[in-house]
């Protein structure tokens, strides 16, 4: 049986694919429909620079396809240039028919595009920002008053109208937002089951929103979002809607309930994921729980149990720290760990543990000496960056990757992060997390599901190297940084320090032939054994 | 690497990595969570649903959950029908085993409305607040399934082979302890009829491989009717395992389990040179239907026996 391509192998692929019929499309124009198709592809794995590429290529050769000029305006939003997709935009909804099919798509994206603009703005009331919110107001308002069916149109339009009434302006004063909510659970409701795609039901859960219709919101929510074939991609786009359209995070406690139990349930779901700034961190330990009969509500009866789950995972992130270079940027990531659970004295003593290359005696390079490096718990209370007092044990790349940290200042108010006596057994639903900054961004906690490929633990393992367990996992997107703890799934506690990611060409692990996508940390009683035996 | 062996109980289950995955979720969830994969504890299934129902249950929805609506939630999946006695000896055996269920005969549980509960219910299944068309699919079931098991019945669902249903599931059992990736310390964990199953193959089954804890959950081990049948090899006296189950035998019953709520202590029946052996757990696991393995499984004193037999 062949196994399906990963998502990043596919994304190799297509890239390939689109170099191809670029190379080609530059030359002899035989393969635009081709090129076309690739587009839509490119655009489903995000794989933006190849397919702005594309486009671009396609309207040389095709510059009256509206489809292709839309497709390139996401490109455009998608990677930060929002006003040039308007540009681009604007005259193309303007020489298109009303009834042209890429009319609403058009228009709809000309609102994304403003829509990103007010949503980018720091202060929401400055002039740019509102100036943003009236355009997309009524870029979505058009296609909509046109044809009620267009109702990703309609909930957009409701979300912005809100949120404009709840900043005090009158855009579209003639709209009440309640009543285009009505009216668009009116005609969702309308839709017959046959025609009713993935998105109907997180779209019904919006327009209830507009109502202020709490039990429907919940109820819709519960029904695509806690059932056992959730999509992650699914809850992420609510999540998203709720948290920067809607702006629940800062609304009641209903709707922070309401926010906080969808990232409970994406950063659970196969493939999710979530990046969490400190201060968002700091905010989420904070603040109560929803009540359970929120949970209950949404996420059924193992509500307050993902949701448990869910803060143990918040809480081990405050143990996580930025290795930075003094004066310098961020250059890896440790963890706090008891100096006693590695095998060390005074074993009450809470230590930081990174990669070897990151921090090492000689500051043989990439990584830095202790004496040039710092430490900040950047989603503590108190995120002052402490420098290094030593290296209290070692061990280099080829071996275990390792450098146990003494701090100038003893590590306080943090707790150490629990160590697993045993690695995960490789099964088919075996999955880590890992808590780290992921592709170097510095303020950013990914709280990544990877799966568990293979390691070299007990009692099936073949490590090369006596002692040193590899573990091998995939990363959905791309790696976390050098010296991120990777956990298991359901404990929250450390198996391994992670310490290389690689996208393609990783070789397996135990003998087997051939490589794979896969990141690479070290067993943390592989380490634990060394430190002991040291 | 510790082990864990799960063996099912009554009725149609969904397909083995199926239901696997979902008894592995179960330990996992909860108060006192034990993930067997994380604590590096692997896990295997003996499957026999197969040998007894035409193909697997589809709609996991009812396995997943806790929800008591359906006949597949309380353990009476898969349309089983009554069993066909063939001596008077199995026809005593089936009605002594639903005498401890319900106090309604066979035709007054097939009219078409259902018979009138009584002020004070006659048996264990009366007791429990759901409609009639559920509960008949379970009795049925369970009495079916114990019955072929027991009596070691000729049977082969349609378009499947005829097999003896006690050798052959004694045989999967068998062999499942000795396959290669089992590894020590292993713990049987066991429910409702595969309580039966797991006990019979550990106690009269000479090739059976030594295991290290045995759990049984919902059992119907403490019935007259069962241990009869559990002879040669059974005696109150000296039932235990010894030879087979080498740290301990942790048993939970809910009261209101009509599987093992009239017999719900093992510990009496199944000595050791007399003196008691078994660690009885009474347990509450709420709801309408108590026998549910779901349940049973977030008992968090079974998830302790659990993890301190496997040393995780």
């Amino acid at each position: 049986m062949t196994t399906p391509p990963t998502r990043d192998e596919l994304k190799e692929q297509l890239k390939d694919q689109a170099s191809q019929v670029l190379k080609r499309l530059n030359g002899l124009c035989d393969d635009v429909s081709v090129a076309k198709r690739l587009v839509d592809k490119l655009r489903d794995v995000r794989e933006y620079e190849a397919m702005g590429q594309l486009a671009e290529a396609i309207s040389r050769h095709d510059p009256a396809d509206a489809r292709n000029r839309r497709l390139y305006a996401q490109y455009l939003i998608d990677t930060g240039k929002a006003t040039a997709a308007i540009d681009m935009l604007r005259p193309l909804t303007r020489r298109l028919a009303k009834d042209h099919r890429e009319f609403a798509e058009a228009s709809g994206l000309l609102g994304r595009a403003h829509k990103q603009i007010f949503l980018d703005a720091a202060i929401k009331t400055d002039k740019p920002a509102r100036d943003a919110l009236k355009q997309a107001i009524n870029a979505y308002r058009k296609p909509f008053d046109q044809n009620p069916a267009n109702t990703w149109h309609g909930v957009n339009l409701v979300a912005l109208l809100t949120r404009a009434r709840r900043l005090g302006l009158r855009f579209a004063s003639d709209l009440k937002p309640a009543e285009v909510s009505k009216s668009l659970v009116k005609t969702l409701e309308a839709t017959p089951a046959a025609e009713r795609d993935m998105w109907f039901l997180p779209t019904l859960a919006e327009a209830s929103l507009g109502l202020g219709d709490w039990p429907e919101v919940e109820r819709h929510v519960r029904a695509y979002a806690a059932a056992n074939d959730a999509k992650a991609f699914q809850v992420a786009s609510t999540l998203r809607q709720f948290t920067q359209l809607w702006d629940l995070d800062h609304t009641d406690e209903r709707g922070r309930g309401l926010v906080d139990i969808l990232r409970a349930r994406l950063a659970v779901l196969p493939g999710g994921e979530l990046e969490l700034p400190p201060d968002e961190v700091q905010r989420l330990r904070k603040q109560p729980s929803p009540d359970n009969s929120q949970l209950e509500a949404i996420l059924g009866d193992r509500g307050p149990e993902t949701f448990q789950w869910w803060k143990t995972g918040i809480d081990r992130a405050v143990s996580v720290a930025a290795i930075r270079r003094q004066l310098g940027g961020r250059i890896g990531t440790g963890f706090v760990v008891r100096a006693g659970d590695l095998g060390l004295e005074p074993s009450d003593e809470l230590l930081v543990l990174t990669n070897y290359h990151v921090v090492n005696p000689l500051g043989a390079s990439p990584g830095i000496p202790p004496e040039e490096a710092e430490i900040a718990f950047e989603a503590s209370e108190t995120d002052d960056p402490v420098r290094v007092d030593k290296i209290l044990w070692s061990s280099p790349p080829e071996l275990h990757d390792a450098s146990v940290l003494r701090l100038r200042i003893p590590v306080s108010g943090i707790a150490p992060v629990p160590l697993a006596k045993a690695l995960p057994v490789v099964e088919e639903t075996a999955r880590v997390y890992i808590i780290g900054h992921p592709g170097g961004r510095d303020l950013a906690f990914s709280f990544q599901d990877n799966d568990l490929l293979d390691h070299e633990g007990p009692s099936a393992g073949k490590p090369p190297v006596p002692n040193v367990w590899r573990v091998h996992y995939r990363a959905p997107t791309e790696g976390g940084s050098s010296g991120s703890p990777v956990f298991n799934s359901r404990l929250w506690q450390v198996i391994a320090l992670h310490h290389k990611g690689g996208k393609l060409g990783m070789p397996r692990l135990n003998g087997k032939d051939g490589t794979y996508a896969a990141n690479e940390g070290i067993a943390i009683q592989s380490i634990r054994k060394a430190i002991s035996e040291a | 690497m510790p082990h864990v062996t799960f063996i099912h109980g009554i009725a149609n289950k969904p397909p083995p990595d199926d239901l696997l995955r979902i008894l592995r979720e179960a330990v996992a969830g909860g108060p006192e969570p034990a993930p067997l994969g994380d604590l590096g504890v692997s896990s295997s299934l003996v499957y026999w649903a197969d040998l007894l129902y035409e193909k697997p249950e589809d709609d996991l929805s009812a396995y997943e959950g806790v929800e008591e609506d359906t006949a597949e939630a309380i353990d009476g999946g898969g349309n089983a029908p009554s069993p066909v006695p063939r001596s008077a000896e199995e026809a005593a055996f089936i009605e002594a085993l639903r005498g401890h269920l319900t106090g309604f005969s066979e035709e007054e549980l097939e009219g078409a409305e259902p018979p009138p509960v009584p002020a004070d219910p006659q048996g264990e299944l009366e007791r429990i607040p759901l409609p009639w068309s559920i509960k008949k699919r379970f009795l049925k079931a369970y009495l079916r399934d114990v019955h072929h098991y027991l009596f070691d019945v000729d049977f082969g669902p349609p378009g499947r082979p005829v097999v003896r249903i006690q050798q052959t599931i004694r045989r999967r059992f068998v062999d499942a302890l000795t396959d290669p990736a089992v590894t020590r310390p292993h713990v049987i964990v066991s429910h409702s009829m595969g309580t039966v199953i797991a006990y019979d193959c550990l106690k009269r089954v000479a090739d059976c491989a030594p295991v290290d804890g045995l759990i049984t959950l919902g059992s119907p081990l403490g019935l007259d009717e069962i241990q009869d049948k559990l002879q040669p090899g059974w005696t109150r006296k000296d039932g235990y395992p010894s030879e087979k189950v080498a740290l301990a035998w942790f048993n939970a019953a809910d009261r209101l389990d009509p599987v093992c709520g009239l017999a719900p202590s093992l510990a009496r029946d199944f000595r050791r040179d007399g003196a008691s052996r078994v660690e009885d757990v009474k347990v509450d696991n709420g709801g309408f239907w108590r026998h549910s393995i779901q349940k049973y499984l977030r008992q968090p004193a079974m998830r302790r026996a659990l993890k301190g037999v496997l040393n995780v």
